[in-house]
C-alpha cells in the first residue's frame, strides 16, 4: 500500500514536469483545448481537463500562446497556438528533455 | 437539475472566484470545454447525456476553488522554506502567551481561594483570544521576508558563521558580571533608587511600592539574591576561560533549574512587594523570567547539532540486511 501511495505521488512529480513541455509541443497549429486534449492522450499523454484548460490561460499570460474564438463547424470555440517566444521556448525545453532523457537512458541502462 | 444546469452551476462557482477581467470569457470558453466533454463522454459510452454523467466530469475536473486557483499564478505568502519555522514560532509563542497568561489570571485564585473559573474565563476571553495577534505577525513578518527574497534573491547567498556557540566575548559579558554586582545591590532594597534620586522626600506610596513583604523577605527573597549572587562567579569564570566549558554549560544549567525553582516558589508564595500596584508586575516579570530560562534551556537543548551516525540507518540497516 505504502509502495502503491509513493509511486502514485512519484509518477505524479514526474507528469508535472513534462505537462508543459507535451502542451507547447501539440500547438505548432491551432488546436481548442478538447481537441487539444484528445491529441494528447491519442498520443499516450492523457492529462485531466482541470489541469489543462487553466494551464492554457497560465501560458497565454505568461506570454508564450497566442489565442482567438474562432467559429468553425459547430459553437464558438476559444484556439491557442505558440507564438514567437514560445516557439524559442518549445525548442530549448524540447533541447533540454532530449539531453535529459538521452542521461536518464544511461543511468537506467546500467543495470 | 439537468446536464446542462450542473455544468452552468459549476462553471458560475469557478468564475466567481477568479478576477473580473477574466471572468466572463473563461466562464465562456470553460462552458463550451465541459458541453464538449459531456457530448464526447456521452458518444463514447453509446448513450445520450445525462446528470450522473455530468456530475462525474464535473467532480473530476476539481472542486471550483482549486480549478479557478490553476487558472492563475501560484500566490505564496509564505515560502515553503518558512513554513516550519513559521508553525514552529506560533506553537512556542502561543504556548508562552498561554502560560503565562494563566499564571497570570490564576496566582490570585488559586492562592486565596478565589474563583478559579471566573478566572480561567477571563483568561479565555482576554489571553486565549487575543494572542491571535502573535500568527498575525509571524504571517505578516514571513510575507514580508518571501516577497523581499523574491525582489532580491541575490541578498540571500549563504555566508560562513562560526559555529563555536560556546565562545564568548569577553568585553561584553565582564559588563554583564558587572550590572549583575550593581542590579544586585539594587534588588537588596529597591527603594533605595528612590532615595538616590528623590533625596529622600520621594512619597510614601513610592516607598511603599518597592519595599518587600516580610513574608517575603523572609522566604524566597534570600534564595533569590544568593542565586543571582552567583551569577557572578560563574560568569566570571567564563570571562576567565574566554568560552563556556562543558563543566560551567551544566552549572549553567543546575544554576537555572534551582532559579526557576527559587522564582515559582516566590510567584505562589503571595506578595512580593507591600502595595498590589506594584507587586502584580513584579510577580509577572517573574513568572516570565522561568519561562524565559526554561523555554531557552529546552532551546538549546534541542537545537544543538552533534554530528553523529544514526544508529538504527535504514541505508546501513538495508546495506547490512542485504549483505
Amino acid at each position: 500500500m505504502a509502495d502503491t501511495d509513493a509511486f502514485n505521488k512519484l509518477e505524479l512529480e514526474l507528469r508535472r514536469g513534462v505537462v508543459v513541455l507535451a502542451t507547447l509541443s501539440q500547438l505548432r497549429t491551432p488546436r481548442y483545448g478538447y481537441e487539444l486534449r484528445q491529441a494528447l492522450a491519442d498520443k499516450g499523454m492523457p492529462i485531466e481537463e482541470g489541469t489543462l484548460y487553466p494551464l492554457l490561460r497560465r501560458l497565454e499570460t505568461q506570454g508564450l500562446l497566442k489565442s482567438e474564438w474562432k467559429i468553425e463547424d459547430g459553437p464558438p470555440r476559444r484556439y491557442y497556438a505558440l507564438n514567437a517566444d514560445g516557439r524559442k521556448l518549445l525548442k530549448r525545453l524540447t533541447a533540454s528533455w532530449q539531453g535529459m532523457n538521452d542521461a536518464m537512458g544511461r543511468l537506467l541502462d546500467e543495470e | 437539475m439537468n446536464a446542462h444546469e450542473l455544468i452552468e452551476s459549476y462553471v458560475a462557482d469557478v468564475a466567481a472566484r477568479l478576477p473580473r477581467r477574466q471572468r466572463n470569457d473563461v466562464a465562456f470558453e470553460l462552458r463550451s470545454l465541459l458541453n464538449e466533454e459531456l457530448q464526447g463522454r456521452a458518444a463514447d459510452s453509446g448513450r445520450e447525456a445525462d446528470p450522473a454523467m455530468a456530475l462525474e466530469i464535473l467532480q473530476s475536473f476539481g472542486r471550483p476553488a482549486d480549478v479557478a486557483a490553476r487558472y492563475q499564478p501560484t500566490l505564496t505568502i509564505i515560502d515553503p522554506v518558512d513554513g516550519r519555522p513559521f508553525l514552529r514560532l506560533s506553537t512556542i509563542g502561543l504556548v508562552v502567551i498561554w502560560s503565562v497568561g494563566l499564571l497570570a489570571y490564576l496566582w490570585q485564585p488559586v492562592a486565596s481561594g478565589g474563583n478559579i473559573i471566573g478566572a480561567l474565563s477571563q483568561w479565555w476571553g482576554r489571553v486565549v483570544v487575543q494572542s491571535l495577534w502573535w500568527p498575525g505577525v509571524l504571517v505578516t513578518s514571513y510575507g514580508l521576508a518571501t516577497a523581499a527574497r523574491r525582489r532580491r534573491p541575490q541578498a540571500e547567498v549563504w555566508t560562513a558563521k562560526s559555529v563555536d556557540r560556546d565562545q564568548v566575548n569577553r568585553g561584553a559579558l565582564s559588563l554583564g558580571v558587572v550590572g549583575i554586582v550593581c542590579g544586585s545591590f539594587a534588588l537588596v532594597r529597591p527603594s533605595a533608587i528612590l532615595d538616590i534620586f528623590w533625596g529622600g522626600r520621594a512619597a510614601q506610596v513610592a516607598t511603599d511600592a518597592l519595599t518587600y513583604t516580610e513574608a517575603f523577605r523572609h522566604g524566597a527573597a534570600p534564595w533569590m539574591l544568593a542565586l543571582l549572587f552567583l551569577n557572578a562567579p560563574l560568569l566570571a569564570a567564563v570571562v576567565v576561560k574566554g568560552r563556556w566549558s562543558r563543566t560551567l554549560r551544566r552549572l549553567e544549567t543546575l544554576h537555572g533549574l534551582v532559579t526557576s525553582a527559587v522564582l515559582t516558589w516566590g510567584v505562589l508564595a503571595g506578595p512580593v512587594f507591600m502595595a498590589p500596584s506594584s507587586d502584580r508586575p513584579m510577580r509577572f516579570a517573574m513568572a516570565v523570567t522561568v519561562v524565559w530560562l526554561l523555554g531557552d534551556m529546552v532551546v538549546r537543548r534541542f537545537r544543538g547539532v552533534r554530528p553523529a551516525p544514526s544508529v538504527a540507518g535504514g541505508y546501513g540497516g538495508t546495506a547490512a540486511s542485504d549483505g
